[in-house]
């Protein structure tokens, strides 16, 4: 049973003793890559910075966030409301825990107060933080109508809302709290029912809009562009307000998403007590193949340290089973007597919501002291804030990491996150390079939403909604010829002449139906579990079916292991089976690729329009933890082809004739280099490993030429390309930024081999022994070196 | 460098499933209306072109004489004023029987009602009126047309109205900025009262099938519903109204078979109990009576009936109107019945328990029924209530010697 949560100033040396026991004592020391704590930074307290309430809001609402202790705000949030009344779109970047919420509703409710018939709309990704923002405006709703007669409606409405509450909702409704997928299918095709709220809408709140990058951020660019010009037909023009976690582009990302110019508010005028940061890197228990310690071993020993001083924390794990992996030790390690009020409990989306919210209030009342979790803590709901957070693997990128992070540190006492790194390629780099993290600027969002197919996809919609003229446009290209060809399918009929006409939909269907916003396709495979009746268990995209589906694959599913018994190409399908192995499968992928337009090119570096076929080949079986190769099989599966978008890198011809090596050692170093240039550009893309390919272009090879064990032609050419290519059709946005990151590219995939422990190669640089030989990590060093001294010889160029 | 136009061509795969294939596409897509192609609509048809604001829609009339025959039954027969049409939800004065034929199920801001079709008494004969909606931009100019048609109107009849008509014209005058002119108007719809009372077993109540098993009349050659949005693209496309002749009658049938069925409805519940022709129809008759709170035709009604739900009915009834001796031999009537369903066995031995318990003070007979009811399945919270009831019979019947009951 642990004894009460320390609360006086006991607890801050409490914390630091903990802290120095980790790191031997001394804090802010430089880094050491090799050590078992390889970094630890130090950030000061800060007090908090006030300013007054803007004059506009209204003196109710003042009032009545007075008895609830909000007498003054923070700058930002002053800064934000201001920006807010007077009708100019703001994102607002500060932590978690600084009181995002209230720019928000401030402004929100201050224009009902003023004007009653005044709307407005929420969105939030998930449907738990939607519920979580709806008790906090009841509460505030509520204590207004003490004070104004006005009963200001607040409801969300998503897929679970009944349909007999619809229709009231739709009619009383001040604040609509709703999601992407319900404004998309179900909002903005009925809108005439809607019309009240489209012809009063005043602000459109976005919460957690780093959420939106990639396919999911590209769809709703044109959600909004959709919304938007239904809130023009009505005659409203809504001031939008967004709330974004550190990103490095988070302006840019607001502007990208909605089309319009927005204010950015980014010092936190919150106060925060001194936080230790610590990055942990279990050792090494077998050099030759790079093996280490459990991680999760030492999350548990970490952990338990903090515990047992009785200081409150979160732990964060990558997947659902290490999450109930690590409560079960826990509760193992310091577990009360059977009847006692849990105060160690795990929590994951997945859980029922009563179980949950009493999760959450345990935490916010101290009641509950550890909480071991999976990603659904990381964003806003509130559970108060922990002293210490501890992140079991790295949480994928840096943005999501200070996410976490920012569930530890309270107002005025001390507070502590500490990384575990896993064996992962990704987060032993992040580890051993905290420079990296901790200098760096974050990742960047970035979202394409004039990909052809997802716009496609979205005027369809739009044409349903309303007709379009034939005067009018809609995104970056020229929508007009995009409904021509739509009406070659028969979709729309262009009705009545010249600039007076408009394009009708003539088809049955709701197009709506047919747009998921978080894929390209709707083309996906389905993976169906025949081990007791016939179960879909899960979903890949279309490209991803035959590398991840293939007969005899290995398929993985929460720990869970699955093996492929038949693959159903025409019909979508993949049969699994349970299985108790102990090996995983890699497919291997021949990747062709060819240019079809270059966008811009400098010497070494290029990116364009590109058409990719890839043909899985066969598969790789490998050990886990070893990872030894333990068989394979040839497989022959369909083509698949693409056009999508490129970054390319070309290797010139001095720099592989200049290497010392035999051409299979030097075609190995090319292909090393291109395995880790990929991690690299995963990490400084903020995007999943299926996002970006690779493929080793050699010139003109045939459609079959000879491959290695990975997949890549065996003998190259004088001057071999390495594509990185957007791994969705018409390209996701990629390309040109990575064009743009060329040198930081190169120089971290150097940092990255470079400093790599292992000796011959390893799935953390250049690919497991076996993909490549003894000499590949040599090699590719020696390319990297050529290709820098090679550019400091050239004039700059731009 | 691939084109836009090619890159989309390729972005959308004809024949994916939606839309039609190029090669269905008839016609020449994108050309203007010539003239001539437009007045043969109005041939075709046999409709008028009606023009306002610039913008032209079909209008096609038609009138059914006195003795214009509908299977077994005629103009003449169905003649309003129907005053018992209040039970089925309408109102006194002129009444529009409305049906529309949609370029889709889904409803939302695309799907448009093509044809509005109306029909209406006058003196002796009925009316129909189709408006056809050629060319999208007149819309408005269409939907003000029949706005004016219902400026003498009390009433609007439909089949289905209530969930699919009605909402989609009303969205249509919505997007158009305008006044619904159906806000104020009364409403029957007709599927309703039809389910209650022409329903057999679990069969759709479909028109059509009411249409034959009580006006009488076979349609031949009738399109099915599936097809009339794609007849109608391909009359936008082509300008070819052949295809639409079909829809055009199709839709004037369902208009008239819906006069005829609302006339026979509100005869029926006029004519009384004793003019049902079938065991259900009686029983709905009662439940519409019942509703308007005519009780003694009610119960007539559901007394005629003869089936299962009609003897609950007037049992559940005749307990309303505290004519307790005659409920309880309905309760009995009931559980005597060949197909009495378990539910309603149920709920007649509690009836009768509670009816000798407190009303015919019959202690005895009491506990005998609600012992019946230990016996039938039910819930854990209802035996509770059964078992609570025993103890109080027990307790009232005092030292008599009786073997207790083991609670269990």
């Amino acid at each position: 049973m642990l004894p009460a949560r320390r609360t006086d100033s006991a607890h801050d040396q409490t914390l630091q003793s903990v802290v120095d026991r980790l790191t031997g004592g001394i804090s802010d020391r430089p880094d050491s890559p090799d050590g078992w704590v390889t970094a630890v930074r130090r950030m000061p307290a800060r007090a908090a910075d006030y300013a007054a309430f803007p004059e506009a809001i209204d003196g109710r609402l003042r009032q009545v966030l007075g008895t609830r202790g909000v007498d003054r705000l923070y700058t930002h949030q002053a800064e934000a409301v201001a920006h807010a009344l007077a009708g100019r779109n703001v994102v607002i970047t500060t932590p978690t825990a600084s009181g995002k919420t209230l720019c928000y509703n401030a402004p929100v409710l201050s224009a009902i107060l003023q004007d009653p018939s005044a709307r407005a709309l929420y969105l939030f990704p998930t449907k738990a933080l939607a519920q979580d923002q709806l008790a906090e405006l009841h509460e505030l709703a509520d204590r207004l109508s003490h004070l104004s007669e006005l009963q200001i409606g607040v409801f969300t409405y998503d897929g679970d809302t009944p349909q007999d509450a619809r229709r009231a909702i739709r009619g009383r409704a001040h604040v609509v709290l709703s999601n992407p997928d319900m404004i998309h299918s179900g909002i903005l095709p009925h809108h005439p029912r809607w019309a009240k709220l489209f012809e009063n809408l005043r602000y459109v709140v976005i919460d957690e809009l780093h959420a939106y990058r990639g396919v999911f951020g590209s769809h709703l660019t044109n959600v909004l562009r959709r919304m938007r010009r239904i809130c023009q037909h009505y005659g409203s023009n809504p001031t939008f307000i967004c709330s974004s976690a550190t990103i490095a582009n988070p302006k840019e990302l607001a502007e990208s998403l909605v089309e319009q110019p927005f204010e950015l508010v980014s010092e936190s005028g919150a106060p925060r007590g001194e936080k230790f940061f610590l990055f942990v890197n279990p050792p090494v228990v077998n050099q030759q193949l790079g093996i280490r310690r459990s991680y999760i071993a030492e999350t548990r020993r970490i952990a338990a340290e903090f515990l047992k001083r009785q200081l409150q924390l979160i732990v964060f794990a990558q997947s659902r089973l290490t999450t109930e992996i690590l409560t079960t030790y826990l509760k193992d390690d310091f577990g009360g007597q059977p009847g006692t009020p849990d105060q160690i409990r795990g929590y994951r989306g997945g859980y029922l919501p009563q179980r949950r919210r009493e999760i959450e209030k345990g935490l916010r009342e101290g009641t509950v002291r550890a909480v071991v979790s999976t990603n659904a803590l990381e964003l806003g709901i509130d559970i108060g804030a922990l002293d210490v957070c501890v992140m079991a693997g790295y949480p994928g990128t840096i943005a999501a990491t200070w996410q976490r992070a920012g569930r530890a540190g309270r107002r005025s006492s001390r507070s502590a996150a500490v990384l575990v790194a896993s064996s992962a390629p990704l987060d032993q780099f992040v580890v051993r390079n905290p420079s990296y993290f901790f200098d760096a600027t974050p990742e960047h969002a970035l979202v394409n939403p004039d990909n052809l197919h997802i716009l496609v996809d979205h005027v369809k919609c739009a044409a349903f909604e309303l007709p379009f003229t034939t005067s009018e446009e809609y995104g970056r290209h020229n929508v007009q010829e995009v409904l021509g060809i739509l009406e070659e399918s028969g979709l729309v009929h262009r009705a009545g002449d010249g600039d007076d006409g408009t394009w009708q939909w003539t088809n049955e269907s709701y197009p709506a139906d047919a747009v998921s916003l978080r894929s390209i396709s709707s083309d996906n495979f389905v993976v169906v579990d025949t081990t007791s009746g016939a179960d879909v268990i899960g979903e890949t995209s279309f490209n991803s079916g035959p590398p991840t589906l293939h007969e005899k694959a290995i398929y993985i599913i929460e720990g869970t292991l699955y093996q492929v018994e038949k693959l159903d190409f025409e019909g979508r399908k993949a049969y699994v089976r349970q299985i108790d192995c102990d090996y995983y499968t890699d497919a291997i992928t021949y990747t062709k690729v060819t240019v079809l337009e270059t966008f811009a090119t400098d010497p070494g570096r290029s990116h364009g329009e590109v058409h990719v076929s890839s043909r899985v080949v066969g598969f790789k079986k490998i050990k886990f933890y070893t990872n030894e190769n333990v068989g394979s099989g040839e497989l022959d599966l369909p083509e698949q082809q693409m056009h999508t978008t490129a970054y390319w890198l070309t290797l010139p011809r001095p720099v592989m004739a200049a290497l010392p090596f035999a051409p299979d050692d030097r075609r190995d170093g090319v292909v090393g280099l291109s395995f880790a240039m990929r991690q690299v550009a995963q990490l400084l893309l903020m995007c999943d490993r299926q996002d970006i390919g690779i493929s080793i272009g050699t010139g003109d090879q045939g459609d079959d030429p000879d491959l290695t064990r990975s997949g890549h032609p065996t003998t190259l050419s004088d001057e071999p390309r390495i594509f990185i290519y957007d791994n969705y059709p018409g390209g996701i946005g990629f390309s040109e930024p990575l064009f743009g990151m060329h040198h930081m590219l190169l120089a971290r995939t150097r940092e990255l081999i470079a400093g790599c422990e292992c000796q011959h190669g390893c799935p953390t640089c250049v690919g497991p022994v076996g993909n490549t030989g003894p000499l590949a990590k040599t090699v590719a060093l020696r390319i990297l070196d050529l290709i820098a001294a090679g550019q400091s010889a050239l004039p700059v160029s731009a | 460098m691939s084109s836009l136009a090619d890159r989309l061509r390729g972005v959308i795969r004809p024949g994916s499933g939606i839309g039609l294939a190029p090669s269905e596409v008839e016609g020449d897509p994108g050309s203007a209306f010539s003239a001539d192609r437009q007045n043969d609509a109005a041939e075709i048809l046999g409709g008028v072109w009606r023009e306002s604001r610039g913008r032209r829609f079909l209008v096609v009339d038609r009138t059914c004489a006195p003795g214009y025959r509908h299977g077994r039954m005629c103009v003449a027969d169905c003649l309003p004023p129907w005053p018992r049409l209040e039970l089925l939800g309408g109102s006194d004065g002129k009444l529009l029987f409305l049906d529309l034929e949609t370029t889709g199920l889904a409803g939302g801001a695309g799907t448009y009602a093509f044809l509005v079709g109306c029909g209406w008494f006058d003196g002796g004969v009925f009316r129909l009126r189709q408006f056809l909606l050629a060319d999208f931009a007149a819309e408005r100019a269409l939907l003000e047309s029949v706005a004016q048609l219902t400026d003498d109107v009390s009433c609007v009849v439909t089949y289905n109205g209530k969930t699919f008509d009605l909402p989609l014209i009303e969205t249509r005058f919505a997007l158009q900025r305008m006044q619904t002119p159906f806000a104020d108007l009364a409403h029957v719809d007709l599927l309703h009262p039809a389910r209650r009372m022409w329903r057999q077993d679990d069969v759709e109540c479909r028109l059509t099938y009411l249409e034959q098993a009580l006006c009488g009349h076979e349609r031949e050659g009738d399109v099915p519903g599936f097809e009339i949005p794609s007849r109608y693209f391909r009359y936008v496309r082509s300008g070819d109204a052949r295809p639409l002749q079909a829809v055009l009658e199709h839709n004037r049938l369902d208009i008239v078979s819906l006069a005829m069925l609302t006339a026979r409805a509100s005869q029926l519940l006029e004519e009384g109990p004793s003019a049902a022709t079938m065991p259900r129809e009686a029983f709905g008759m009662g439940c519409l009576y019942e509703r308007a709170g005519l009780l003694d035709e009610a119960l007539a009604s559901f007394r005629r009936s003869r089936v299962v739900e009609g003897v609950r009915a007037s049992a559940i009834l005749l307990r309303r109107l505290r004519r307790y001796e005659e409920a309880a031999a309905a309760w009995r009537e009931l559980l005597a019945a060949r197909s009495c369903p378990p539910g309603y066995v149920r709920e007649a031995t509690e009836a009768l328990a509670v009816h000798h318990e407190h009303r015919a003070r019959d202690l005895e007979a009491a506990r005998t029924f609600a012992l019946q009811a230990l016996r039938l399945p039910a819930t854990a919270a209802r035996q509770d209530a059964v078992k609570y009831r025993l103890a109080r019979l027990d307790r009232k019947l005092g030292s008599r010697d009786f073997p207790c009951l083991p609670l269990a």
